[in-house]
């Protein structure tokens, strides 16, 4: 038993050794001076390509966008249940209808309840 | 009668102290009387029930019944169950503590009506809820059937004691009295619960009929048995004031008088000796133990009677009295013990038989020692003082009082044919049997019984009123016993309202009727112990003609009467020259009470106690506790700030936590596992 | 699939769900308090109907319904009632939210029944997430600084905790490939493990497992949560944390534990062993921090924590204990009961004096024997039993818990146990002290609400009426420590 386990550290060990060198190969190379060092302005950019940001990088979203995306979530899953029973149908019977109602009713639900806190208007 | 009824007995008065205290207090004013009429109620009610009980038992197999027990607690081996004990001896006692309740709690609506406290705090319900509160467990410890039921209704007892006796809490000689009764009588129940600790660690049991029967068998026996039974004894001395742990008891009549009618002369205070009778098994396979009960109980008698025979303090004087009528009935255990002590195959019939004399004396004493404080209660509610110095005359103005009074009176002192003079005999008779030297201490006592009850009766009744309250005190004593005294005083005494006669006028009857009960040893039998039976005519004079003893201790109290008619009514003899003379270092060494409070506060308190012993822990204190606290104490801060400093409020800390204690568990597990 | 075994259950879904939709059409939100008592009412009936079908599985051995979970949900909707009740005065201090604090109560409710109905790995996971997550809500709704920071470290810990729950369910799965808690113990039997170093795997699972557990039931060191949200939550919230998340853990604990890993008996020796010294741990941190308190809900954490460390006292018994000993999962089902009288009585009579003089601190409590005797009365008798003197429900329990450690041979914890007794009769003293014996700092009587009044008499007498006659509920307890093994 406890051998079996000795391989787990032997991959222990693997993995921090790999993780270890991967980080301390470029210090080492530079050290022994194998890679060139000319530090340029453009090199020291944040963004080496690509396009320079416009505006600030903290920019607060409308917190309404995640009311419409909690409720869409809410539907996908729906569809994710409502999915596999649809194609079973009729193995599953009127159980598999009652059940799924029953979801569909606490779903119903939950979107009255939006409705009426007003999470659907824009305002 | 129904076993389940049974508990009820126990269980009125339980209610009626939650009815009063929780439900009457907040929301009635004080001058009502619904809580005086609800505690009626129930305990008339427990009365009742009482006497079915009582006829119950009479007629049942053995005289006893069994009651089934209710399991208290069960957990794995350990059973600890709430059991009744209904037997002679739990029935004789019901009746007597709900009848003399009864009584009071009637006397106490006439007599608690004037007093002037009540206008200022809310008198009336706390009296009686902790009256109730009282009859249920002075109730409780009589049924209950094994000792951990019984020391916790003996400690409640003596906690509504305490708040009786200091029912004037705002007077200092009553807060100070009641605080000396709770602190002496702890004295005694140390000794009752090692007792118990020492049983239970012995036998693993407290059931009082399993520890009868290990006894009987010899399983429980020798030195353990003895010290076992003395340190019950222990208790029972200081709930029953016996010598030397008595001084609480004077000082308790600080309370109210129908308090002391109650609980300081029928009931509580004979909890003790009904202690010693409910355990008499353990106390018969030990003469040592008995010896004890029966010299400190012939001790504390005549000790007592020689301090009642000088007090002035007409409760005071009742006081000493029960103290040394307590002793009386320590000494009938004692002795009754030590005469079947040396007989081969005792069953327990026989052995609770043995408890018969003793208890007899508690029985008749209860009501006759009530209606003497009942008396009391109602010369104060006419003369407005309780210094019989002051009385005198009231005879002609309260003749109820008066003859119910004398009636008493001539009970206690034991006169042919009312109930002191049945149970008295017996007694005597015993101790002479067994403990000849006691017996004459007894004799004597009998005569000083019979003086100091008619010195008090001629004092009060006889001659010419004095006046009353008068304002200036004289001494000390008064001042601490005239608490009641300005209560309004009216120029004239005059009789006390009929709902206070009614009372005494019933407990006179069983004052003089009490007795009968065992004239043809009905009582004896009922208790176990078979005697041949006679006829009442036989029993009722035929006592002269067995022996000399009745005989002679009825001249003994006559010429007691006699005396204190000479010294007092008639004046022939000056009780004061007697006390300046010849007497006077006698005189003056009873009415200091043998120095027993000097030598308890000044000389054990305040010298040997504070000045050494409490000094000296103090020295350890300051020296040695205080380092290792003031020690633990930082030691304890600093791992407090240890502690706050990991609790500080960083969740990615607490989170770490987590890991550090997953780890460090798992690494002991695998390390010590 | 019967569902009549889960009315109980879905009447709580059903009333919850209607609660929430009333809260939207109806402006008289009293109402909602009474809707939530009648579904509750409604599933107590409906949980005495199943008493005849006590002792069978459900939902392809998922779910239990025998005598301990018949226990548990009896104990859990009277929390919840005992809760609603309570908190009848507080929330209108959630102007928006009431129907929502309602429902979150009943889910969470429900989500504590599930636990401690389920025999089946994933299923647990589950119900302690439904229980859960309402609370993580419930705790941040006073919407004020210290109640959302203390919303947001209970659901990160909480995160946390489950996190580690599950790598252990994981592990346990992995050794034994079973998620059903009786075919786990099957496979561990036929395993033939005889001592840890057989199994590192298994064992480190088990850790995990307490690990994960012990956040809900607040043992050291997974209890870092505990203060900080006890004083930031709204105090209703708190006492149903304190009361019914604690004992849903202990539930499940001793659910899992006695069916899946009680056999063989190293191993119930192993975690038997791990549970002491988290006891001893609980007891001495929890008592010596709670000395240190000012603040009277910030004491009742510590003193939760140092009361967890009582009840790990009977965890350890029941690893210890042989299997057949009824003793060890009783007393914890006695101390449970006691436990949440006592501490839900404080937490009401801390609701209705708070309120009034608007201060947690203790020292603010200063003579309120005098301005409100009755609360005042009513908490000293909770505080007496959770020190655990007589006449209460508390020594017995803690009498009750520690015979049945003596019996198995854990003197030296009892020991340890009674000296905390001692130390924290100091600080639940101080609060007393407090009440009666220091000088008010004005006169001005404390009033409370006949609601309060109410669940706190029903508490005080509970604590009382088992302190005095203990023997009905440990019959009681002795009946539903029955656990069904499938």
């Amino acid at each position: 038993m406890l051998e079996t386990y000795g391989f787990v550290g032997l991959f222990i060990i693997v993995t921090l050794g790999f993780a270890a060198i991967m980080i301390l190969l470029p210090v080492a190379l530079r050290f022994l001076k194998v890679v060139p060092h000319h530090p340029t302005s453009v090199k020291n950019a944040t963004f080496e390509c690509g396009m320079e940001t416009i505006g600030k990088t903290w920019v607060q979203f409308n917190f309404r966008y995640y009311f419409y995306a909690l409720l869409f979530v809410a539907l996908d899953v729906l569809v994710v249940f409502i999915y596999p029973w649809a194609t079973q149908i009729r193995q599953l019977g009127y159980s598999g209808l009652f059940v799924i109602a029953a979801f569909m009713g606490i779903v119903l639900v939950g979107y009255l309840y939006a409705w009426k806190k007003g999470a659907l208007e824009w305002n | 009668m129904p076993t389940n009824l049974m508990w009820l007995i126990f269980l009125l008065p339980v209610a009626s102290f939650v009815i009063v205290s929780a439900l009457i207090k907040p929301f009635i004013n004080n001058e009502s009387k619904l809580p005086g009429y609800v505690t009626i109620l129930a305990i008339t009610g427990s009365f009742a029930l009482s006497v079915w009980a009582l006829v119950t038992v009479m007629s049942a197999e053995g005289h006893v019944i069994d009651v089934p027990a209710i399991t208290w607690l069960n957990i794995g081996n350990l059973t600890i169950s709430i059991n009744m004990i209904m037997d002679s001896l739990t029935a004789v006692m019901l009746v007597v503590v709900t009848f003399v309740s009864l009584m009071v709690q009637i006397y106490s609506l006439g007599y608690l009506h004037r007093d002037p406290v009540n206008t200022v705090d809310t008198g009336f319900p706390r009296y009686y809820a902790w009256m109730s509160l009282f009859t249920a467990s002075m109730l409780g410890l009589i049924i209950a059937g094994n000792l951990l039921m019984m020391f916790m209704f003996w400690e409640m007892v003596g906690l509504c004691s305490y708040l009786l006796i200091g029912f004037w809490f705002h007077k200092p000689a009553a807060a100070n009295a009641a605080k000396k009764a709770f602190i002496v009588t702890r004295l005694g129940d140390f000794g009752f619960l090692a007792a118990i600790l020492l049983i239970f660690a012995n036998t693993h049991t407290f059931d009082t009929n399993a520890l009868r029967d290990l006894a009987m068998t010899g399983v429980l026996a020798g030195n353990v048995l003895t010290w076992a039974a003395i340190g019950i004894f222990a208790g029972a001395a200081g709930k029953s004031a016996q010598f030397p742990l008595h001084v609480w008891l004077p000082d308790a009549m600080e309370g109210p008088t129908p308090v002391s009618a109650l609980i300081h002369s029928a009931t509580m205070v004979s909890a003790g000796v009904f202690l010693v009778a409910r355990t008499f098994p353990l106390f018969v396979f030990s003469t040592q133990a008995l010896t004890t009960v029966a010299i400190i109980g012939g001790f504390t008698a005549i000790f007592a009677a020689s301090m009642g025979m000088v007090m002035n303090d007409i409760k005071r004087v009742l006081a000493y009295s029960t103290i040394s009528q307590l002793g009386f009935m320590m000494l009938g255990l004692g002795a009754s013990g030590l005469g079947i002590a040396h007989e081969s195959n005792l069953t327990a019939e026989i052995i609770r038989g043995a408890t018969a004399v003793g208890i007899f004396h508690l029985f008749t004493h209860a009501f006759f020692k009530s209606l003497l404080f009942l008396g009391s209660g109602s010369v104060n509610h006419a003369s407005g003082t309780f210094d019989m110095r002051k009385m005198g005359g009231l005879g002609k103005a309260m003749p109820w009082t008066c003859i119910t009074f004398v009636i008493g009176s001539l009970s206690l002192a034991g006169i042919w044919p009312l109930a002191g003079f049945w149970s008295k005999d017996e007694i005597l008779a015993k101790a002479m049997e067994n403990q000849p030297f006691l017996f004459v201490l007894a004799l004597i006592t009998v005569f000083m019984t019979a003086f100091y009850m008619f010195r008090a009766v001629f004092m009060t009744f006889s001659g010419e009123y004095k006046g009353g309250e008068v304002h200036e005190p004289h001494d000390a004593q008064e001042k601490a016993s005239d608490h009641e005294e300005h209560n309004a005083h009216t120029t004239q005494p005059h009789e006390s309202p009929a709902i206070m006669v009614l009372p005494l006028v019933l407990l006179s009857i069983l004052a003089i009727v009490a007795g009968f009960w065992n004239i043809t040893g009905a009582f004896s039998a009922f208790m176990g112990h078979e005697t041949e039976s006679k006829t009442i005519i036989q029993g009722l004079f035929g006592v002269f003609t067995e022996n000399w003893l009745p005989i002679a201790s009825l001249l003994v109290a006559i010429s007691g009467i006699f005396m204190a008619y000479v010294m007092y009514s008639v004046k022939w003899l000056s009780p004061s020259k007697i006390a300046d003379g010849f007497f006077k270092p006698l005189y003056i060494l009873f009415s200091r009470k043998y120095y027993m409070d000097e030598l308890y506060e000044n000389i054990i308190v305040s010298k040997l106690l504070l000045g050494g012993l409490f000094k000296g822990f103090q020295k350890l204190d300051e020296q040695v506790i205080d380092g290792t606290v003031n020690g633990a104490g930082s030691g304890t801060r600093n791992s407090g700030n240890v502690l706050r400093k990991l609790q500080n409020g960083q969740l990615q800390f607490y989170g770490l936590f987590i890991g550090i204690g997953i780890v460090a568990i798992a690494v002991c597990l695998f390390i010590f596992g | 699939m019967d569902f009549t075994l889960l009315t109980p259950e879905l009447t709580l879904l059903v009333t919850a769900i209607a609660v929430i939709l009333l809260d939207l059409f109806i402006s008289r939100k009293g109402f909602l308090t009474v809707v939530s008592l009648l579904g509750l009412a409604i599933a107590t009936v409906f949980t005495f109907g199943l008493r005849d079908d006590l002792s069978q599985a459900a939902f392809s051995k998922m779910l239990a319904v025998d005598n301990f979970a018949f226990f548990f949900k009896l104990l859990f909707i009277g929390i919840a009632a005992m809760v609603i009740i309570a908190s009848t005065d507080y929330v209108s201090k959630f102007k928006n939210f009431r129907g929502e604090y309602h429902a979150l109560i009943l889910i969470a409710t429900l989500g504590m029944m599930l636990m401690a109905a389920t025999t089946e790995l994933i299923t647990v996971y589950v119900s302690l997430e439904v229980a859960s997550i309402s609370l993580y809500a419930l705790s941040g709704f006073l919407k004020d600084g210290k109640s959302s920071e203390s919303a947001v470290k209970y659901m990160i810990l909480g995160a946390v905790s489950s996190a580690v729950l599950l790598y252990g369910m994981a592990l346990v799965f992995g050794v034994t490939g079973k998620t059903q808690i009786g075919e786990i113990a099957a496979s561990i039997q036929l395993s033939g493990y005889s001592n840890l170093l057989d199994n590192p795997a298994l064992i480190m699972g088990i850790v995990l497992l307490v690990a994960g557990f012990g956040f809900k039931i607040a043992a050291i060191p997974f209890q870092m949560w505990v203060p900080d949200v006890y004083e930031g939550a709204p105090t209703p919230v708190v006492g149903f944390l304190s009361v019914g998340s604690k004992a849903a853990g202990f539930a499940i604990i001793v659910r899992l534990f006695f069916t899946a890993f009680e056999f063989p008996e190293s191993l119930s020796l192993d975690w038997g062993a791990i549970y002491a010294v988290l006891a001893i741990a609980g007891m001495i941190i929890g008592n010596a921090s709670a000395i240190a308190q000012s603040n009277i809900k910030r004491l009742l954490g510590y003193s939760s924590i140092a009361q967890a460390g009582y009840l790990l006292v009977g965890l350890a018994t029941l690893g210890i204990a042989p299997a057949n000993e009824v003793i060890g999962r009783s007393s914890i089902l006695f101390f449970l009961i006691s436990y949440a009288l006592a501490n839900l009585g404080a937490f009401v009579a801390i609701i209705a004096i708070s309120n009034k003089i608007e201060s947690d601190e203790i020292k603010d409590y200063a003579g309120i024997g005098k301005r409100a005797p009755v609360l005042a009365l009513c908490l000293t008798v909770c505080l007496i039993s959770l020190i655990g003197m007589l006449p209460t429900a508390g020594f017995m329990a803690k009498f009750y818990i520690f015979n049945g450690a003596v019996q198995n041979g854990l003197l030296w914890l009892v020991i340890i146990a009674v000296l905390n007794s001692v130390i924290s009769a100091f600080y639940y003293l101080r609060v007393v002290k407090a009440m009666w014996f220091n000088e008010p700092a004005s006169l001005e009587k404390v009033p409370s609400s006949g609601a309060l009044r109410f669940s706190l008499l029903i508490t005080t007498l509970g604590v009382l009426f088992m302190g005095i006659v203990p023997n009905l509920l440990l019959t009681f307890a002795e009946w539903a420590a029955r656990i069904l093994r499938f």
